[in-house]
């Protein structure tokens, strides 16, 4: 296969969303502000006009203050919302976690949500039965597999969610703050399965606030800021241009 | 209508999965599980019968039979209707976080109540035994209601489930819209109790001429003519594809709107 075949094209994507100011709810609302002219409609462009490639087997993590749309992009690119204009071009399966254990029922046991959130990343059921005992073993659940995962722990149900998400093989995996949950060693533990997936020739794109997950495991890394790519390059230009002062390097004392 | 199709049967294992997380929730922590599902109508068949055979006085033989016959798959189309219209907002959390077909919400909320109704009919055939009505080999032709019920409850169900989207509203009219809809088909009641000149009144109703489907095949062993059942399939193609159309026209901004 081409490596340098991009796995990601974004296109001059920009997504818009109508903002409405107490939108109506009910239909009472609907008429007495249809009557009135009373809606106030505004556009927000939470993603303007960005364009970029991610190739294969690249790491490339997303650096942005609150509010400056790389969530909004991540979910362009996972699927979950369709651009207003410009183009999103994913070769390959994607796995979205853009939140840990969504689609978990907590009625149904560890188990039975492994199927139903497997399921729903697209995947078929036998190749969640073959990799069932593999999962349940990297979230470490042990005898509460059986469980109604109510009765989980919050680090229980992260474990169990990443696990499922990252198993069943995807070629690209997204992913949205979630590493900074769990305790240090599962981190680490996660961390260790996204370098094994980058050796595997796998393509990882991830959200941060954390300016060491950029430094210390990614290829690149974009900037964004109100809604635009302000910086496309290495990791320390990233961090800098984010943080506003240069990176820390490791210096020998 | 090749789309529906074509996404209902790549997406079987979730929408299955789905319907059966629906059953298992809904008889989740009851001692009795799944045979609620074979309890439900045969209580309800108990208070219904003292009611209107003994108290009101109804002047129908077998009067359980008569009613049960129609009032299973309109619970069934009741059901479906109350769990897809909350389907897609009330899997929100799921819809903005994966990308997810959303057809398959209304339709798992339909398979898993299909699944009740099929159990339903255990205890109907008890029941026809157990008072002595003749089992008619017009049984057989149970199918075809089905089918048609089941298109019909899939049009419905898709309308609905969109609606509820855009306005929560939609979901309280339905409860109104659904108990007057009980009264005004010949569920507890058949169609001559209504006075001759009103009677056409009833053709406008698309559940009437399914559901006398259910009562003739099961209470009379009797078919319905080659009209009826074409015009039965005509108005359930109708509401499929209206249904759907408007669904599918606005699934992609769903998202913006849960």
């Amino acid at each position: 296969m081409n490596l340098q075949a991009p796995v990601i094209k974004v296109r001059d994507v920009t997504q818009r969303f109508r903002v409405v100011q107490e939108r109506p709810d009910t239909v009472r609302e609907l008429f007495s502000k249809f009557f009135r002219h009373e809606s106030k409609v505004h556009d927000f462009e939470a993603v303007k006009n960005v364009s970029f490639e991610v190739f294969r087997g690249e790491m490339v993590g997303i650096l942005g203050h609150n509010g400056s749309g790389k969530s909004t992009l991540l979910k362009l690119i996972a699927g979950v919302y369709k651009a207003t204009s410009g183009k999103v071009e994913v070769t390959g399966t994607i796995a979205p976690l853009l939140e840990l254990g969504a689609g978990f029922h907590p009625e149904l046991t560890g188990r039975e949500n492994i199927t139903l959130n497997g399921l729903l990343l697209g995947y078929s059921k036998r190749e969640i039965r073959g990799r069932e005992e593999k999962i349940i073993e990297f979230a470490e659940i042990g005898d509460f597999i059986d469980a109604p995962v109510k009765q989980y722990s919050s680090g229980m149900y992260t474990r169990l969610a990443f696990s499922v998400a990252t198993e069943v093989n995807p070629d690209i995996l997204v992913m949205d703050e979630i590493l900074a949950v769990g305790d240090i060693q599962f981190q680490q533990k996660c961390f260790d399965r996204l370098e094994r997936f980058r050796e595997m020739g796998k393509t990882i794109l991830l959200v941060t606030h954390s300016v060491e997950q950029i430094l210390d495991y990614c290829d690149r890394s974009l900037v964004m800021d109100r809604g635009q790519i302000v910086f496309n390059g290495d990791p320390h230009g990233a961090v800098e241009r984010y943080t506003g002062k240069a990176a820390l390097e490791p210096t020998l004392t | 209508m090749i789309e529906l199709l074509r996404d209902t049967l790549r997406y079987r294992e979730l929408i299955w999965a789905l319907a059966l997380k629906d059953l298992k929730i809904r008889y989740k922590n009851s001692m009795l599980g799944f045979l609620w599902a074979l309890l439900n109508p045969a209580l309800m068949m108990l208070v219904l019968t003292l009611v209107f055979s003994h108290i009101m006085r109804f002047p129908i033989p077998h009067y359980a039979v008569f009613l049960l016959s129609v009032l299973l798959p309109w619970t069934f189309f009741t059901q479906s209707l109350s769990y897809a219209v909350e389907s897609i907002v009330g899997n929100a959390d799921l819809i903005k976080k994966v990308r997810v077909s959303k057809l398959v919400f209304p339709v798992a909320a339909v398979v898993s109540n299909m699944i009740n109704l099929l159990l339903s009919l255990i205890p109907l055939a008890i029941i026809v035994v157990a008072v002595g009505q003749p089992f008619y080999w017009t049984w057989l032709y149970l199918p075809v209601p089905l089918i048609a019920l089941t298109i019909l409850t899939m049009g419905a169900t898709f309308f609905f489930a969109a609606a509820n989207v855009y306005y929560r509203d939609v979901s309280h009219i339905l409860q109104i819209v659904i108990q007057a809809w009980f009264y005004l088909t010949p569920i507890i009641y058949p169609a001559t109790f209504f006075p001759e000149q009103y009677r056409w009144l009833f053709k406008l109703n698309p559940m009437n001429s399914v559901l006398n489907g259910f009562r003739l095949a099961v209470y009379d062993g009797q078919l319905p003519t080659l009209q009826s059942i074409v015009a039965t399939f005509v108005c359930a193609f109708v509401a499929l594809i209206v249904g759907f159309a408007i669904f599918r026209k606005h699934q992609d901004e769903f998202v913006y709107y849960v």
